[in-house]
Order: C-alpha cells, then structure tokens, then sequence
C-alpha cells in the first residue's frame, strides 16, 4: 500500500499498524480533529510511512460480527493532509482499504464495511469509493469492496 | 477565517465522525442495511462470490503468517482445506486435477501425512493458474505457510526437545570468550 507525495509525484509505501498507548501522546485534537484519547477503548489503526513514526491518518472502528460488518467510527487525516494544500494523496482511502481488508478477512462474501458521515460529505464516499447508500448509512460490500482492496493493496 | 479560507480547509476525509449516537439509532439503522444487503445479494454473481472467498483465504493465510503465536487451527492442511472446498464441491476432482490420488489428499488435509515438496509445488501452479482469474496470490504462499507451521511447531515444542540435544551441543570456549 502506498501514499502519493502530490509535490514531487513521489510514492511512499505505508502501514497501518494499530495505535500504541504510547501514540496517544501525540495525538493532538489541533492535528487530529478529535481527542483520540477518548476512542482508546475502540479498536484504532494509524497509518505512517513505512519506517517513520509520524502518523498521517488514523481511523477506529467497531466490529459487528452478528451482521458480518465493521462500522467505522471515526476518520481522519492529519491536518496538514486536507484541503487544497494537503501533501500526500490516498491517505483515507488507504484507511478505509484496511478496514475493508479486515471485514474480507473475517467475514469474507458477507463483508462489510459502514460508514455513517454528515450528509454534506457523504457524496464524496459515493463517488470516490464507490459506497452504497442506505438512509443515511454507506456502505462496502461485495463487489465493491473486492475492487477498492485491489485499487490500494499493492506496493 | 475568510471564506475563501474556510472552502480550502474543508475536506470530507478530515474529522469524520461515524458514531452512532444512540443505541436506537444503531439498531434502525442495522435493520435497513442488513435489508438492503441482503437484497444487493441476491443479484451477486457466483465469480464475486468465489473472488471474495479466495482473497479471504489469502488473507487469513497473511495474517496467520504475520502473527507469531501458534494456533493449532491455523495451519497448512487448514488453509489447504479451505482452498479445495472453496473452490470444488468434490475434493477428489481437486485431487485429479493436481494428478494426486483422493487418499493422498485426504490424508494430507487430515494430518496424517506430510505433503511432499512436489504436492507443495503442483498446489502452487494451481494456485497460480486459479488466481490468474480471481486476484492476486503469491504463489510462495503455500511454502511460507508449510515452513511457517514447522517452525511454530519447533518453537511451541522447544521444551521437549531443548534440553536433551543441549546435551549434545558445544561450543569450543576458543570461540566463546
């Protein structure tokens, strides 16, 4: 899995590694959106490049087994990584791919993955990740969830 | 902060929050996805079905060899079985099309024989032939797996074993100082 520095065009491999107690330290609200030391009871991924520490996105989520999903609870990217000016590319999509590996992995044909955001920002889901929408809930599932894995997971 | 501002900071993929707020919430909405889906399923052609099986099997074979604890459920004739019974309804039509006899499999599957290094490389080219159609598998993986068990297995075991061969093993103190 890999990030694209949009400057240079330079591609970096990455991984997601569940967040340590010692990361909370530098997860600051400024940075990161939220206070991630409130979302230590839920299972929580960061992803950085490969070999460095300094984490460019994060994600947590919640594992439904009863209804083959995984519901992501909250999602961001670093600060410096959003809007017009952001310095890598694919940072989410990298995140939810993981997510999406996780719910194949224990689910398999019946994996699924959730996301419920403000209605402001669900059409992008749509468009770029190719979710469904049911209500106010999108959602990955075979096929498309099979096609997003193989768009981020290779190096 | 100016408009202009505010329109550049905004991005969809910078502090999502997913949470449900109320467990009644969660539940409304568990029902009318589970629906949806299962709706969206009915339409699912059998290849997707077969592609989404076999990369999970890829999948829990990485995981199984990223993860250093060993699970005695988790091994070669485990993920062998998977393989078959993923993608044949009878295992000796699997056995024949790799030129091995329904016994030999059967006993590979069950434990009670070992595979031999050309079953381990048939199943590769199997493999290969097979995800050339349905996604990527690394065709090594079948090896990894094979040593990656032998290896647990010598770990797991290392106190049945340490102390007697200990016995039989120095080192000349020229080399040790």
């Amino acid at each position: 899995m890999t990030i694209v520095e949009i400057q240079t065009g330079k591609i970096y491999p990455i991984e997601i590694l569940p967040v340590k107690s010692i990361d909370y330290k530098s997860l600051s609200k400024a940075r990161y959106f939220f206070d991630w030391r409130e979302e230590r009871e839920a299972e929580t991924y960061k992803l950085t490049i490969k070999g460095e520490h300094d984490i460019l996105g994060l994600v947590s989520l919640e594992r439904i087994p009863a209804e083959w999903r995984i519901h992501i609870r909250l999602l961001t990217v670093s600060e410096e990584n959003r809007g017009n000016k952001k310095v890598f590319e694919n940072i989410a999509g990298n995140l939810i791919a993981e997510v999406s590996k996780m719910a194949v992995a224990q689910f398999g044909k019946f994996a699924c993955v959730s996301l419920r955001p403000k209605s402001s920002i669900a059409q992008h889901y749509v468009t770029k990740y190719k979710m469904n929408v049911t209500g106010l809930t999108l959602s990955l599932e075979v096929p498309e969830i099979l096609d997003l894995i193989n768009e981020y997971d290779h190096d | 902060m100016t408009s202009k501002e505010k329109t550049i900071n905004i991005d969809p993929e910078y502090g999502v929050d997913s949470r449900y707020k109320t467990p009644k919430e969660k539940a409304i909405d568990a029902v009318a996805l589970m629906e949806a889906r299962l709706e969206r399923m009915k339409n699912l052609p059998k290849e997707q079905i077969l592609k989404a099986e076999l990369l999970q099997l890829r999948l829990k074979i990485e995981n199984y060899l990223r993860d250093p604890d060993y699970d005695n459920k988790n091994d070669f004739a485990h993920f062998l079985e998977l393989y078959v019974d993923t993608i044949y309804s009878k295992r000796s039509e699997f056995a024949e099309d790799i030129n091995v006899t329904p016994v030999f499999l059967s006993k590979v599957i069950n434990k009670h024989r070992e595979p031999k290094d050309e079953f381990i490389l048939k199943l590769m080219i199997h493999s290969e032939k097979v995800f050339k159609n349905w996604g990527d598998f690394p065709k090594e993986l079948w090896y990894q797996v094979y040593f990656h068990e032998k290896l647990s297995n010598t770990m797991s075991s290392q106190h049945k074993w340490s102390a007697k061969l200990e016995e039989q093993v120095k080192v000349s103190p020229t080399i040790v100082k």
